[in-house]
């Protein structure tokens, strides 16, 4: 319905059509809401906006008129402070909570991370000839004739 | 008159090709032959960059099959036969290592005798005759159906039947591994005083562990093999240099065979991955859920990938069968 809404405003919805759009325009808050959002945002794209130069220059007035506070909070803080020791205080045990969950996922990390290591590093047969697998494959198969052929280094850790 | 004798020409030779229309026949004569004939010789045994001579004797005294085999190069090596029951004695620096084994289809009796699950997987075709060590052999050329195997060629003794030369070829007709016989006579004497190994007093003699099979676990599915490969055993090895003993499945389909190793990663340890070709052998690594696998065998690389790829874990502990 929003995007029926939206082709109404570019005139790309005809609007003969259009009668359940505009009474849901007017009735439903929702709906109310995108009629006029669509209105400014279109209306922005046009440039039509008149207020928005003049926005910058009354926020800097504004900030001009307000009066200048060193160290604002500090009389708060410290009569908090002693009140209440600092283990109890919400704020040390939600910093407390922080650090243990990052060390709690950073061991968990570094845990995991030395087991990947191997299992993410294998070891290339190309390169390193599992001869235990071939003599285990040449002693048991049947037809293997290869049988005969078992190098010295096949049988020396036997 | 010649049209006759044409005529005549070819009754005979159909005559001739009818005794000899079915190439399986003369595989399994090999696979016969190999078993019950009383032969000696020496063959030699080439794969990759690596070849052996291996001087072979075999009986078969009153039903029970006897060989030795003496191997002559590299490490000596004999390996005494009964039955299925085989005895290797390694001979290495101060001692000589004993390993028990069981079952293997040696050469010459390479072809098992029920050829049915081969005739699945291969096409036999009849090649020429030609001379291997000094005797006139037939050429079977055992062609695969598919990529998930090499090809064979073998030459089989036109008198004796038995298998005089056997060839592995790859797709694009490449000698991957051979083996034949260069020397071959048959023997005569009943005489098994040949049937010992020979001792060396100077050495100890030690009996290798036997990887003791108490229990086997499995919770692993293994559900797309390459066509025609079956499960034909299944042990618990216990691998040098490794804490835990390691399952080995054998698959065959029927020649071929293909080991897939499976074993739980420790921690600590670096998995093995990647491939690798070693002569005609090919080894793939891979890890699946935590567990190591490894598949090693004389079959194209395609095939080890897939049995890698087929191993799958049911997610359940380890529970002794």
């Amino acid at each position: 319905m929003k995007e029926q809404l939206s082709a109404l405003i570019d005139d790309e919805f005809e609007i003969s059509n259009a009668d359940h759009l505009l009474i849901a325009a007017k009735s439903n808050g929702e709906l109310k809401q995108a009629w006029m959002s669509y209105h400014l945002i279109r209306d922005a794209m046009r440039g039509n906006i008149p207020q928005c130069g003049q926005m910058t220059g009354r926020v800097m007035a504004a900030l001009e008129d307000e009066p200048t506070q060193i160290a604002p909070a500090a009389a708060i803080i410290n009569a908090a402070m002693v009140k209440k020791p600092v283990y109890k205080t919400s704020r040390f045990w939600s910093v407390a909570a922080s650090v243990a969950a990052v060390m709690f996922v950073g061991l968990m990390l570094f845990q995991s991370r030395s087991i990947d290591e191997n299992a993410l590093n294998p070891i290339e047969i190309a390169d390193n000839m599992p001869t235990e697998y071939i003599t285990a494959h040449q002693t048991y198969a049947p037809n293997s004739a290869s049988y005969y052929v078992q190098d010295a280094s096949f049988t020396e850790p036997r | 008159m010649s049209k006759w004798m044409l005529a005549c020409g070819l009754w005979c030779a159909s005559l001739n090709v009818q005794a000899l229309d079915d190439p399986w026949i003369v595989l399994q004569k090999t696979a016969f032959a190999a078993r019950e004939l009383n032969y000696q010789g020496i063959f030699v045994y080439q794969n990759g960059n690596q070849m052996r001579s291996v001087q072979i004797t075999h009986m078969n005294h009153g039903g029970h099959e006897l060989t030795r085999n003496i191997v002559m190069d590299g490490q000596p090596r004999e390996v005494l036969s009964q039955g299925s029951d085989i005895v290797i004695y390694n001979a290495q620096n101060d001692k000589v290592v004993i390993e028990k084994r069981r079952g293997q289809n040696l050469f010459p009796a390479m072809f098992p005798t029920n050829l049915d699950a081969l005739k699945a997987s291969y096409e036999a075709k009849f090649g020429v005759v030609e001379r291997v060590a000094g005797r006139d052999a037939q050429v079977v050329e055992l062609v695969p159906n598919d990529s998930f195997r090499y090809g064979y060629r073998v030459w089989a003794d036109t008198e004796f039947g038995l298998l005089l030369k056997m060839i592995l070829t790859s797709s694009s007709n490449e000698i991957l591994e051979q083996i034949g016989f260069t020397q071959l006579s048959m023997m005569n004497t009943r005489d098994i005083d040949w049937f010992q190994p020979k001792i060396d007093a100077s050495k100890s003699y030690v009996m290798e562990d036997a990887a003791e099979v108490n229990h086997v676990t499995d919770n692993w599915v293994i559900a797309n093999l390459p066509p025609g490969y079956r499960k034909i055993d299944h042990i618990m090895i216990a691998v040098p240099g490794k804490s835990v003993p390691v399952n080995q499945l054998i698959f065959s389909d029927g020649i071929a065979s293909v080991s897939l190793f499976i074993e739980p990663i420790i921690k600590g340890t670096r998995p093995k991955m990647g491939h690798k070709q070693v002569g005609s052998t090919h080894i793939c690594a891979n890890v699946v859920d935590g567990y190591q696998v490894v598949v090693v065998g004389e079959v194209p690389a395609e095939t080890v990938r897939q049995i890698s790829r087929a191993v799958s874990f049911r997610k359940q502990a380890l529970v002794d069968k």
